[in-house]
């Protein structure tokens, strides 16, 4: 056949259609469907035997049963457990997402490292762990030997009371140093306002799920605070029937955040004015004859006016709240109408189990001590102290407390020396530890008086404010050791990284779960090998010990952390009481009404231990209430409304020179009797208002972290794009507002503030109170990988933190500031 | 109450929105359980893949009188004319009458994407690329063998955790039973939600909680004039969250009484 342009065609045209009678084009087809979904990147998770192991999420003081589902040695998912009493079954997005900080290289350190390149830059070599902890204790050694071991300090931000705090404080006690800080959160406030009121030492304890009104000021039950598993769950509780509704929750807040839409009344105070709506309320409840009266005159101290040693009479608080804080007057100050604070306070003493909580937020953050010291009086008042449904007053856990240590003559004179950040000295007479003020030390100082700083669970870099005044100081210390499992912002800084090991990979206490009515002690157990080559900080303290010598040698005779905890939880066995089975069937919180519960179930301390071991917790049902007449250690022996302590500490700083320094000098505006008792008094702020007209104000949320632990990249997901944009984060601002700037939905505008400036989009929120700026905390990171770095801005980065008056604690939420259009 | 048309069960789900905090575990629990893939950027929410997706509206009161409500939206296994199947043209997705569960089959899906334009509630999402796993980074070691990563250019959804399922069923049979107790079987936010928000259950069977709940007069429907019969059902108190649940004409919307609190 000729070969010509016809055929040619006929040919084509011919092949073409039979080719469609052969299977070839489907096969073709079925082919490449095929071909493009098996491309060789696409992970294919290995099968395996599924096993479920039990635990305690560490990752926030709330510390939540979980089970850990492992394929293998390889963990897939992390669940609530039932079979825990803090929280039957749920848990919080972070603690869902957990997997995502344990296996992730970019956001780990894979091993022992340290600097090369300029600090902040991120660039380490590897080194061994005896290399790292050679030349660390080296470092501390040289100190003792210059005889300036108070030169070392840590930064610890692991949960106050955790047994490895508790190492880290004698740790840098045992080598002669008091520069021991904790990053600061609203139990330290919750806690000394207690000492100073009640004269006890136990943590919150919040008897919620008995009670039937909770007033909220501030706390955000739904973002994250106290045990989220717990607290939400609580929630879902109150909420359980529609028509039987039993529990009503009034939240005091500036911004419909969930927990203030969500409640069944939300009063909008001023932010900063908590402490004069609670003594309005106070206020009401005294006029009207509302008042526990039997708590009140038998139990307690500067209620009625008295005169004291020396015949001089005294205001007590019934005369200063009935003078102060009329409804009237706490309407001006709050901007809450005076009906609202007229039938707030008769409908909360109204109630039949009542209780007023503070703690603003996650209560990751301090508080103001004269506000909590208010709740606490409007809490007494109604008599709910000691009571089922109220505030429970515990004393501390019974754990065995650590031998005392043999200081040797360099760690005497070492502690004798003041502590750099003056917590617990004459000023800050209640505090334990003021980060600021240290930050501050070293910023003013020519030369840093901390040479080597330990910093744990911590990242200080990102989560105290005043524009990064605690990086600058971190920039003037010599040496800088970081424990943090995570390349954060501040093991950034870091000249040598010791990393820790995760919360899954590792031994770890939760002594009593934040704001938990009940004494519990969890233990967190390693369900998986650790991946990389870390230790555990308390293994790495005890090696360190060790080198180093001398006394700090034999403060640690122990040669693993577990061995401390079992010497801790001696003491709960010596408690002659608690219980350690927990099925699930029967909720803590139903049994500890009765006050009473079964004995032990244990016949011996290795029994007890062991089932500790294997189930996770050790709790006790027993407590006594309403014993008022011996529950008190203040100096009156009573609840003090009118603090003898802060009395004989304002005095005793006033011998310096005279009254009216000592209370301008401790940040006090309030003159007279006022500064013992619980009052309010406007923060004081150096800004000019004029120039910073708004006011912003910081808000945590619970699908972002905003601690020392990274963000899981799953909870992006759960983030609105009214949040976060590309890598633009939101302030919200109520439309009022954003309408006098000229400001729409979704632009961009530079919040200024004394402290520096960010650049944010707007998003206009009715639920904003009107002149304030809302911003999330937990954006801005400039650490980490590409799921957080870089995306929103910090607003610690422009938080203006006064002081609180007494306390000397840092202040949130006073920002005077001013938007620019972009 | 009619449902399905096979006989076997109906699947379904209730979410009390009066409990639900916005907390958004459940949608970190759906995607830890069924290996949601996670861009670094996760804000543009029309590529970000969710199946389980939180929705936040407000009464848009003034301050301060504004409320804010939450909708968690997982497909909604559209019992009636489900429309995604309806459009669907590779046999991609379909309706198991047995378990009233839309399912989806990603080696079939060849990413038209028809069915995410027909489902009135944006429950399904595209893969526009392959799972995001930075090289080297180990991030992949908390993937689950229960359900297989997807690959681009596949259309994905809410399964009810179909693979819980399989494993409840094989348990079951291990021990010679066929029918599943209640809460033998449960999706990972149910199972995940701390403020217990969300009942699944079987909504043929009147033992089971769900069957009880979808009576009470406060439950509701997403578009329920649609006539989908979506199997997830929604319980608020508060009018103005079920008025946002469709679009009402002047009128049309009938509020509740306020019933007496305590």
């Amino acid at each position: 056949m000729e070969l010509n342009r016809r055929n040619f065609i006929k040919f084509l045209v011919g092949g073409a259609a039979g080719i469609q009678l052969t299977p070839l084009p489907w096969k073709l087809t079925d082919d490449i469907a095929i071909w493009t979904q098996n491309w060789p990147w696409v992970p294919v998770p290995p099968v395996g035997e599924f096993i479920h192991e039990k635990s305690i999420c560490t990752l926030c003081p709330g510390g939540c049963g979980i089970e850990v589902r492992k394929v293998d040695d390889r963990a897939v998912k992390i669940e609530g457990r039932t079979d825990y009493p803090v929280n039957p079954g749920g848990i919080c997005p972070v603690g869902m997402g957990g997997l995502q900080l344990q296996y992730n290289e970019s956001i780990r350190f894979t091993r022992p490292m340290k600097r090369v390149g300029p600090r902040g830059s991120g660039v380490f070599i590897d080194i061994s762990w005896d290399e790292a902890l050679t030349m660390l204790a080296g470092r501390i050694s040289g100190l003792r030997e210059k005889a300036m071991p108070e030169a070392l300090a840590a930064v610890d931000g692991n949960p106050a009371r955790s047994t490895l705090s508790l190492m880290i404080e004698r740790l840098v006690k045992a080598v002669g140093s008091p520069n021991y800080v904790r990053i600061p959160c609203a139990e330290d406030t919750y806690e000394m306002a207690n000492f100073l009121m009640q004269g006890t030492l136990g943590p919150m304890a919040y008897d919620l799920e008995n009670a039937d009104y909770v007033l909220s000021f501030g706390s955000g039950l739904l973002e994250g605070w106290g045990a989220p598993g717990r607290v939400i769950n609580a929630w879902g509780l109150w909420h359980e029937n529609p028509a039987k509704k039993r529990v009503k929750i009034v939240q005091v807040e500036s911004r419909a955040s969930s927990t203030a839409s969500k409640a069944d009344r939300w009063i909008a105070a001023k932010p900063g004015t908590e402490a004069a709506l609670a003594l309005g309320l106070c206020h009401v409840i005294i006029k009207d004859g509302l008042y526990d009266s039997e708590f009140v005159n038998e139990c307690s101290f500067g209620f009625d006016d008295f005169s004291s040693a020396g015949g001089k009479d005294r205001a007590g608080f019934k005369t200063m709240v009935l003078k102060k804080y009329s409804p009237a007057k706490v309407a001006e100050i709050t901007g809450v109408a005076s009906d609202d604070i007229v039938s707030l306070a008769r409908d909360f003493a109204g109630a039949k189990a009542p209780v007023a909580i503070c703690g603003k937020g996650k209560g990751s953050l301090s508080g103001s001590l004269y506000e909590f010291m208010a709740v606490n009086s409007l809490n007494a008042i109604t008599g709910r102290i000691n009571k089922p449904g109220g505030i429970l007053v515990h004393e501390p856990i019974p754990l065995s407390s650590l031998p005392e240590i043999d200081f040797d003559d360099i760690a005497s004179q070492g502690l004798e020396k003041p502590r750099f950040d003056a917590a617990g000295s004459t000023k800050y007479p209640f505090s334990n530890s003021l980060i600021n003020n240290l930050a501050a030390a070293i910023n003013r100082s020519p030369e840093s008086p901390v040479d080597t700083l330990l910093v744990f669970a911590a990242n200080p870099v990102h989560t105290l404010p005043d524009g990064g005044a605690f990086r600058k100081a971190l920039k003037k210390i010599p040496f800088i050791v970081s424990f943090s499992p995570f390349r954060d912002e501040t093991a950034y800084m870091a000249d040598l990284i010791l990393p820790d090991h995760t919360y899954l990979e590792k031994t770890d206490d939760i002594v009593w779960p934040a704001g938990l009515q009940y004494p519990l002690f969890g233990l967190s157990l390693p369900v998986l090998e650790p991946v990389y080559n870390t230790r555990n900080a308390a293994d790495v303290i005890l090696k360190l010990a060790k080198q180093i010598g001398n006394s700090v040698e034999s403060a640690f005779p122990w040669k693993r952390f577990e061995e401390v905890l079992k010497e801790r939880a001696k003491g709960l066995y010596s408690s002659g009481a608690g219980l350690v089975d927990y099925d699930g069937t029967n909720p803590v919180w139903k049994r500890l009404k009765e006050g009473t519960g079964p004995g032990p179930d244990y016949a011996s301390f290795e029994e007890m231990w062991k089932k500790i071991v294997s189930g996770g917790l050790w709790y006790r049902l027993e407590h006594t209430y309403k014993n008022w007449d011996n529950l008190f250690e203040t100096p009156s022996g009573k609840f003090e409304f009118f603090s003898s302590k802060i009395e004989l500490a304002v005095n005793a700083y006033a011998e310096q020179a005279g009254i009216d320094w000592a209370l301008r000098d401790m940040g006090l505006a309030g003159k007279g009797d006022d500064v013992f008792m619980p009052h309010y008094e406007e923060t004081a702020s150096d800004a000019d208002r004029s120039t910073f007209p708004l006011m912003m104000l910081p808000f945590e949320i619970i699908n972002l972290t905003s601690t020392w632990v990274p963000n899981p990249p799953f909870l992006n997901k759960a983030l609105f794009d009214t949040q976060l944009r590309g890598d633009e984060s939101f302030v919200e601002i109520n439309p009022e507002t954003a309408a006098k700037y000229n400001v729409g939905q979704g632009d961009r505008i530079i919040i200024k503030s004394p402290e520096g400036e960010v650049r944010v989009r707007a998003n206009l929120f009715e639920g904003a109170m009107p002149g304030v700026l809302f911003m999330p905390l937990g954006f801005g990171h400039s650490a980490y990988d590409e799921f957080s770095k870089g995306k929103g801005v910090n607003p610690n980065d422009i938080i203006h933190a006064g002081k609180d008056p007494l306390s000397g604690y840092p202040v949130w939420w006073n920002t005077p500031v001013k938007i620019i259009k972009v | 109450m009619e449902k399905g048309h096979g006989h076997g069960n109906s699947y379904g789900m209730v979410i009390d929105l009066d409990k639900c905090t916005g907390c958004g575990t459940c949608m970190v629990a759906c995607a830890a359980e069924n290996n949601l893939a996670v861009r670094p950027d996760e804000s543009d929410k029309q590529r970000s893949i969710t199946w389980m997706r939180l929705y936040k509206v407000t009464n848009g009161k003034e301050f301060p009188h504004t409320e804010v409500c939450y909708f968690p939206r997982p497909c909604m296994q559209c019992d009636h004319h489900t429309p995604c199947v309806s459009v669907c043209p590779a046999t991609a997705t379909k309706m198991d009458y047995h378990t009233g569960i839309v399912s989806q089959i990603y080696t079939r899906c060849i990413g038209c994407r028809y069915c995410i334009a027909a489902c009135p509630y944006h429950a399904r999402t595209f893969n526009w690329w392959d799972a995001y796993f930075p090289k080297g980074k180990g991030l992949e070691r908390y993937l689950s063998p229960e359900v297989s990563p997807r690959m681009r250019g596949v259309v994905e959804k809410c399964t009810f955790c179909h693979h819980r399922l399989m494993r409840a069923k094989n348990n079951a049979y291990a021990e010679e039973r066929r029918e599943l107790e209640e809460g033998e079987y449960i999706t990972a936010c149910t199972e995940a939600c701390p403020a217990q928000a969300i009942t699944f259950g079987d909504l043929k069977n009147p033992e089971h909680k769900v069957s009880e709940l979808v009576k009470s007069r406060y439950a509701f429907r997403l578009l329920e004039k649609l006539g989908t019969e979506p199997k997830v059902y929604y319980l608020s108190t508060k009018d103005w969250v079920r008025r946002m649940a469709d679009n009402y004409l002047p009128g049309e919307f009938k509020p509740i009484a306020k019933v007496k609190l305590g």
